[in-house]
């Protein structure tokens, strides 16, 4: 399960964010141009509007001191002549206003001069006609003059105001093309603009919430493998923690409490105070493991013993690895184990072993009394019967006689009985070497070990082509041997013994309750002969140790041990035997060898 | 004390085996003249003595207080003017391992005890009779090991 999922998203969505912040605030400063110019060009309205306005009054300063000087003229009545008398000086205000409000533009102000001078030019014919009108210094041609020469005077001067009033309407039809063009383009650029931005903080916010919807599956996830990971700590008694090798934070998982006998999360867990719990014996050694923490940024596998809170000791097995994050800083992930129980099923395995090596040795040694210091006795025993009846066998009675011959055939069988136990012991004790041989080759030496009594029965074996397997040479060999005189020992009287040995491959499938599923195929030997048989009821106690189906000593010499090496060099093997009969008819014994 | 009677060393410490080596040597029509070592102590004493004639053929117990036959073969065979030296394992045990090791530290052959006067004889026939040129030229684990056809 990939629990961390690729959240690319946030470069992206910066990105978006950072894009859509540009544009917006250029549409800001766009529009704040425009509301800008917006106030230049009323502004400038309002300017000309002035300038017109106050020419316009000039003029009219102009025609009141003319026409209040026509009234005086007419009427010498000296009240007509005030609107002069002010006029001047209210012309001369006037022009200081123009003067101001044209002194951005030089050509303005020189057509305000050339105004100013006509103006002036003006009043001197106002006051010439003045002046050749009254009757003192009356004279008809100059007041004639007077009165033309300022006639065209004030027609160049509402000329020449009309020339400046054009002057200052071209201005403010220029400026308001150029703000017109200026305005007319950019909305639709803004709007452009602005829908861009739009998409895209609706496209980041698809993102965010598709993000969010991905956070809360991986939210749902992470909550369930946490739930699972602290059920699992509990019922495997195990904990994990982390130790930030920078700052020293150390974090437990909830079960590192409870292994240590406390309530989870109830102290903050600090690397000084560990070793409070840790069993005064194991002291020494984890402080300096500590110390190799910190030095070698190392934690490899440490046993030790704890003291839980009510005074338990507890056995704890704790290892750590070492984690560099994509940020460099180190931390030391760890795992603990409460290996308490299995601690205490070690020791008592050990002891079993122990005790199982102790009795596997006294029969080693029970082996070597058998060998050597049972035989030893016996060999004398028959040495000195050997002795009796070939030196001193006359000078005996009868019965003497009869009872030398009896100890004879005691000690030999006796002796029998050893060896036979002791094959049995050697099956499983001695060394168990697996060689590739050819099974064939294990039969025909087998049958030449038994050559004489296969004479004697004239007996007939009969045996298809046997493989080629690992297996312990002599073992099988001697499993041969076993199995062979004991068909050849308990044949028909009178019935030349016949033994069929065939074999064939199978599949341990075929066979799913006596077989070893692990091993996928076996070969089936097996030993058909026929012999006087068994009782089908001893099928399986015929493998056991000491186990005989004949009381007749006499006449079915046996030990009982035969077939119980049988059965284990088989299982030495990793086989399996069966026998089966039908009493009087013959008994069939199976072998399964793995391939 | 004849000069080409054959010379025989058993170390035994069963005093009843000793006694039936002693008869069935008796028996054997050979001239040779047999010595005893009670154990292995005694034999390795009696073999490292600088005025011993060193014996034809050793027979060596392998089972014998104080120093058993198998310490006896290896200090035998590590020892320069003994190394030489014919030695006959004669034991009760017939174990594989027995076998092995005693023809591994170079022993020349192997006899288990029988368990009858008549064999002993044969075997001890069967022994001194044997070309032991033939034998420890050409160490051979099969004939290692004495069967009696």
């Amino acid at each position: 399960m990939k629990l961390i999922p690729n959240f690319n998203s946030p470069l992206a969505l910066r990105i978006i964010f950072a894009i859509s912040i540009f544009i917006l605030l250029f549409i800001t400063s766009v529009s704040y141009k425009h509301n800008r110019d917006l106030q230049n060009s009323s502004k400038l309205m309002m300017h000309t509007y002035e300038i017109n306005i106050q020419l316009e009054r000039l003029l009219s300063f102009v025609k009141d001191a003319e026409t209040g000087q026509r009234g005086y003229i007419i009427t010498k009545n000296s009240r007509f002549l005030a609107p002069y008398l002010f006029s001047r000086d209210k012309v001369n205000r006037s022009f200081i206003k123009l003067k101001k409000l044209m002194n951005d533009n030089p050509k303005q102000q020189q057509n305000l001069k050339n105004l100013f001078d006509l103006i002036i030019q003006r009043y001197t014919y106002l006051e010439g006609s003045l002046k050749y009108s009254n009757e003192k210094t009356y004279d008809k041609r100059k007041l004639d003059n007077c009165m033309f020469g300022g006639r065209i005077v004030m027609e160049n001067i509402r000329f020449q105001i009309d020339e400046m009033n054009d002057v200052e309407k071209d201005i403010l039809q220029k400026r308001q093309k150029i703000y017109q063009s200026e305005i007319s383009l950019t909305p639709i650029f803004s709007i452009i603009l602005f829908l861009v931005a739009l998409s895209f903080i609706l496209l980041s916010y698809r993102q965010i919430s598709n993000d969010l919807n991905r956070l809360k599956v991986f939210n749902k996830k992470l909550l369930i493998s946490t739930k699972l990971m602290a059920e699992s700590e509990i019922i495997g008694a195990f904990s994990t923690w982390q130790w930030d090798m920078d700052s020293d934070k150390i974090v437990y998982s909830d079960n590192q409490y409870r292994l240590l006998g406390y309530p989870p999360n109830s102290f903050v867990p600090k690397k000084e105070t560990f070793l409070e719990y840790v069993h005064p014996e194991d002291k020494q050694a984890f402080s300096s493991l500590m110390q190799g923490i910190i030095e070698n940024k190392q934690l490899p596998l440490i046993y030790y013993k704890v003291i839980r809170k009510n005074g338990e000791i507890r056995y704890f097995k704790t290892i750590g690895k070492l984690l560099i994050d994509e940020q460099g800083s180190k931390i030391m992930l760890g795992i603990t184990f409460d290996i308490t129980e299995e601690h205490f099923q070690n020791i008592a395995i050990y002891e079993r072993n122990k005790e199982l090596e102790k009795s596997n040795k006294e029969l080693a040694s029970f082996n070597h009394v058998a060998s050597h210091d049972l035989q030893e006795p016996l060999r004398k025993i028959q040495t000195f019967i050997s002795r009796i009846s070939d030196d001193d066998m006359n000078s005996l009675s009868e019965s003497g006689k009869g009872y030398i011959l009896k100890i004879g055939t005691s000690a030999k069988r006796m002796r029998i009985l050893i060896d036979d136990l002791l094959l049995f012991s050697r099956t499983n004790t001695t060394k168990k070497e697996f060689l590739k041989t050819n099974i064939t080759d294990l039969l025909e030496k087998a049958k030449l070990e038994l050559s004489e009594i296969i004479q004697e029965k004239n007996a007939i074996i009969l045996a298809d082509k046997l493989p080629k397997l690992h297996v312990i040479p002599y073992q099988i060999e001697q499993l041969f041997i076993n199995l062979i005189s004991n068909s050849l020992k308990y044949s028909q009287p009178n019935i030349a013994p016949k033994i069929n040995i065939f074999c064939e491959k199978i599949t341990a499938k075929e066979f799913p309750d006596l077989l070893e599923q692990s091993i996928k195929k076996y070969y089936k030997i097996t030993f058909t002969d026929n012999g006087m048989g068994f009782d089908p009821q001893f099928k399986e106690t015929i493998f056991v140790l000491f186990q005989r189906l004949h009381t007749k000593t006499d006449e079915y010499p046996g030990t009982g041990i035969g077939l119980a090496i049988c059965k284990k060099i088989v299982e030495n093997h990793k086989g399996h035997i069966i026998a089966d009969s039908t009493p009087n008819k013959g008994s069939v014994f199976t072998i399964f060898l793995p391939e | 004390m004849q000069k080409n009677a054959l010379h025989i060393l058993l170390a035994d410490d069963d005093e009843d085996d000793r006694l039936f080596f002693k008869d069935a040597f008796e028996e054997v029509k050979i001239q040779t003249k047999v010595q005893f070592a009670h154990d292995g102590i005694e034999l390795m004493a009696h073999l490292m003595h600088p005025e011993t004639i060193l014996p034809d053929i050793l027979f060596l117990d392998l089972n014998m207080p104080k120093k058993t036959g198998k310490e006896c073969l290896i200090e035998i065979k590590k020892t320069e003017h003994l190394k030489h030296l014919i030695v006959a394992i004669y034991s009760t045990s017939s174990s594989e391992e027995d076998i092995e090791d005693t023809f591994i530290q170079g022993a020349n052959i192997y006899i288990k005890k029988p368990s009858s006067f008549d064999a002993l004889k044969k075997i001890i026939n069967e022994v001194v009779t044997l070309n032991w040129h033939y034998h420890t030229s050409g160490l051979n684990r099969d004939t290692f090991l004495l069967r009696l056809k």
